[in-house]
């Protein structure tokens, strides 16, 4: 008996569901092994993942507060995605958009809220969108390649961010601490009722309802799709492709730029440092993951947000190393990548032949 | 060879077919050591699909192969060359960055522990025994195409292959190259291997072969020695054909204003060519495929721009018609790439619909989805589509549905001027029927130019047929016009015949 490999003609349809969480489900055995090879209580573990993600209200508020800055930049990053452009860099444009909403926040610091907030986010999206359409241009006009000048303006956009808030944004009652001052409460998105989430969540719906309208409605969506489906389609279609990278990379950065905003704004009130905690990398194994759809982003985006938070409460009970939420993040994202092997193919197995 | 032996290797009624297309018809082949046999046929004659069952790659789906009069049967590629049958491939399988000598050898287990040093000696040794120049020290990376491939040879030769198959192994080569392959070939087969040499250029195969075996669609048309062959003509007729496989009724249309006019266009191959297209005519251009037509198509679709002389399209210059997008009633291409370039495979026909019609379902920014899908589901049911499901994907469509898709598509744009090339390679009967009704219904609004490499295909749809060779236009002339079409082998082997020495183009009425 031998396995034999045949394309699928048809679209798997719901059984793809099904996939998904057999590889979800398969990488949390890996991880529960990998506990229990450090000699911890691989079930317990695995259980106060859940409950430390899901199990309480406080958890929940975490989980959506940490969600918001990682479904915008999937978001985002899902765009640039569909064409594909491979733009890894949301981390800087966050970085960006962080600095771009700070610096309205503290240049008028005597504005009021109505006007404020609004001119936070424009200037978050100018800068974040700024630094997408720099790796594009640069792609357009001279062929170099996206990956690698949107991974190392992470570097620089980072370093930008750090030398304002160590130098002249710094805070002079900080005791010394990279931070600028709090933001005026013009500056500072508010929280819904009594929970500890922001009206950011609103955005995040707002902005997720209108790019699933933009892919899936309009032309230039549609444009999106079909060039980043089949170049040589492209061309012969006359598709101003071009025009598109341009576009994708400015949306892409825009969007991440304001998941920095409302970081800055609403959760830390302020710019320092620890804003960067990596939602931009998050971002990109979300987009995979929910394979650039806005809704599955959504879901996604939740799930590894409950990662994060949930690993902390590891960290705390059975003196987990911090990296394990990475290695989980990681392992997610390659068995369900690997997972998707079989939406493609089907395997059978076959008589040997008898010759 | 002993007298009465068996070939090296036997094909025996070896038949093979991709869904509704069949590949290979009941194909029997002998192949000696010693001999070159050319494998001589056009794009989609089924020449590679035969060579790739031999290689393994593919199973038959009737037949059998015999090695040495022994029945074999390859699961794959590794039981092939097991067998001593060895294939280069058009695209080289080599590793830029190691030597010659470590890609000789590679995947080779008894030569892991050798020096460099020793390795190299084997294979110049190897080089020199079938007179391939090459320095086995040379990194891959900095080697010509040429040389490139005799490290592909060099790799079947160290396998102790017995059966080389080159597929057009001089598409990539210069023409000194040319003839150091063709040198190789005969030290080759003077120490008794066996050459398949895969091709559809003539003067290659007349001047490598010692046997050749014509393709034409799926079949071995003609089997012949080198040496009974008189002139590269007669190969050329053998090998497009002229049998009329399909009868076609047609009514004439009125020729009326010019929609294209070619003149003194030349560069990227093409030599001053000349031409006139109006509406109401269907102009054919035929030729041994690689005579200059992809980039003349590829000009007049305004995929490059002319190098030199002039085009009008619609009555205005290249430049201008390609700088406004005007998706109807304008140029409507009909690729030979239908599933690379025409469509997206995993995008469904409605979005396929909108590739090229999209500006007119665009109602500001959004697009028409829903109008757009009723146009198809219609149009779908109009070209008899299967199956007429507007959520299939394209991939899941047959050839055949394919292009009517992609006929309904272009079609529904209204255009004046229609530039369809290939339009039925791969298709089978009944499909090649429907597409030929609408090309022929399509010139009563448009002028259409027809490319393609069978014969039968242009006398069956042309009112004028134009030939091409080496990048030029060798005579254009009525399918009626009897003695000149009796010498379209010699024009499409470039032989200008002596009675017609008149100017090629016919001057604009």
């Amino acid at each position: 008996m031998r396995l034999r490999v045949t394309k699928r003609q048809e679209p798997l349809g719901w059984g793809a569901c099904l996939v998904f969480f057999g590889a979800l489900a398969f990488s949390l055995a890996v991880s529960a092994a990998l506990l229990a090879l450090q000699g911890k209580p691989a079930f317990i573990g695995i259980r106060l993942l859940f409950e430390g993600a899901f199990g309480s209200r406080w958890a929940l508020e975490d989980c959506l507060l940490k969600a918001v800055p990682i479904f915008l930049c999937a978001l985002g990053v899902a765009v640039a995605f569909r064409l594909q452009i491979w733009n890894l860099g949301a981390e800087g444009q966050f970085a960006l958009g962080a600095i771009g909403a700070s610096w309205a926040a503290l240049t008028f610091p005597a504005l009021p809220g109505s006007y404020l907030l609004p001119l936070m986010f424009l200037a978050a999206a100018l800068a974040g969108g700024l630094w997408g359409l720099v790796p594009a241009v640069l792609k357009l006009g001279l062929r170099v390649n996206e990956i690698i000048v949107t991974l190392m303006l992470n570097y620089i956009g980072i370093l930008i961010l750090e030398y304002k808030v160590y130098g002249a944004w710094k805070d002079p009652g900080s005791f010394g601490f990279p931070m600028t001052r709090e933001f005026p409460a013009a500056a500072i998105v508010g929280n819904i009722g009594a929970t500890r989430l922001n009206w950011g969540l609103l955005v995040c719906l707002g902005c997720g309802a209108a790019i699933a309208l933009f892919l899936d409605r309009t032309r230039l969506g549609y444009e999106l799709k079909a060039s980043g489906e089949n170049i040589r389609a492209a061309r012969y279609a006359r598709l101003p492709y071009g025009r598109l990278v341009l576009l994708v990379m400015a949306l892409s950065g825009a969007l991440a730029g304001w998941a920095g905003c409302l970081e800055a704004s609403g959760s830390l009130h302020r710019l320092q440092p620890t804003i960067m905690a990596g939602y931009g990398y998050t971002a990109i194994v979300v987009a995979w993951l929910a394979r650039l759809n806005p809704l599955n982003i959504g879901i996604a985006a939740l799930l590894l947000a409950g990662l994060r938070v949930g690993v902390e409460n590891l960290q705390l009970d059975l003196q987990v190393p911090a990296a394990f939420g990475q290695i989980m993040e990681g392992l997610i994202l390659l068995t369900v990548l690997a997972g998707n092997f079989f939406k493609d193919y089907r395997l059978r197995w076959r008589e040997p032949d008898d010759a | 060879m002993p007298a009465g032996a068996p070939p090296m290797i036997r094909l025996e009624g070896i038949s093979k077919s991709f869904g509704t297309v069949q590949a290979n018809r009941d194909i029997s082949l002998d192949i000696r050591g010693g001999r070159v046999k050319a494998l001589l046929g056009e794009n989609g004659a089924g020449k590679s699909t035969l060579m790739s069952i031999l290689a393994g790659r593919y199973q038959p789906d009737r037949g059998l192969i015999r090695v040495d009069g022994r029945e074999v049967r390859f699961a794959g590629a590794k039981d092939a060359i097991r067998a001593g049958i060895g294939m280069v491939y058009q695209h080289f399988m080599l590793v830029a960055a190691m030597s010659v000598a470590e890609n000789v050898f590679l995947g080779q287990s008894q030569g892991f522990w050798r020096t460099p040093r020793t390795l190299e000696a084997r294979v110049q040794a190897l080089a020199e025994r079938f007179g391939l120049e090459i320095d086995p020290a040379a990194r891959v990376s900095e080697l010509s195409m040429g040389e490139k491939q005799r490290v592909e040879i060099l790799k079947l030769l160290q396998r102790e292959s017995r059966v080389l198959i080159f597929d057009e192994p001089t598409a990539v080569l210069t023409p000194r190259e040319t003839n150091q392959l063709f040198t190789a070939l005969r030290q080759m087969t003077r120490q008794n291997k066996a050459i398949v040499f895969i091709s559809h250029k003539l003067n290659e195969v007349m001047a490598v072969a010692d046997e050749i075996a014509i393709l034409r669609k799926g079949r071995i048309v003609d089997e012949l020695a080198a040496e009974t062959v008189s002139s590269r003509a007669e190969l050329a007729t053998r090998m497009v054909g002229r049998e009329v496989l399909l009868e076609i009724s047609r009514t004439e249309v009125a020729h009326r204003q010019v929609v294209l006019r070619v003149a003194g266009l030349s560069g990227r191959n093409l030599k001053n060519v000349d031409f006139t297209l109006r509406q109401g005519e269907i102009l054919g251009i035929v030729g041994v495929a690689g005579n200059g037509q992809k980039p003349l198509v590829e000009t007049l679709c305004g995929l490059s721009r002319p190098e030199q002389g002039t085009v009008r399209i619609l009555g205005q210059s290249w430049k201008d018609f390609f700088a406004r997008d005007v998706w109807a009633g304008a140029l409507s291409y009909i690729p030979e790439d239908r599933q690379g370039l025409a469509t997206c495979g995993n995008l469904d026909l409605v979005d396929n619909f909108l590739l090229t019609t999209r500006n007119g379902f665009t109602r500001g920014p959004w697009l028409q989805k829903d109008r757009a899908e009723r146009k198809i589901a219609a149009l779908a049911l109009d070209f008899g589509i299967q199956p007429p499901d507007v959520k299939a994907l394209a991939r899941q469509l047959s050839g055949g549905n394919l292009q009517k898709m992609v006929l309904a598509r272009e079609f529904f744009r209204r255009p004046r001027l229609i530039i369809a090339e290939q339009p039925t390679q791969g298709l089978d009967i009944a499909a090649i029927e429907d597409v030929w009704q609408l090309l022929l219904r399509a010139r009563e609004k448009a002028g259409v130019l027809l490319v393609t490499g069978d014969l039968s295909e242009a006398l069956a749809l042309s009112d004028r047929i134009a030939v091409m060779f080496d990048g030029r236009i060798m005579d254009i002339f009525a399918p009626s016009d009897g003695p000149r079409l009796a010498q379209i082998g010699l024009l499409m082997a470039g032989i200008q015949p002596a009675a017609t020495t008149e100017p090629a183009s016919v001057p604009p009425a």
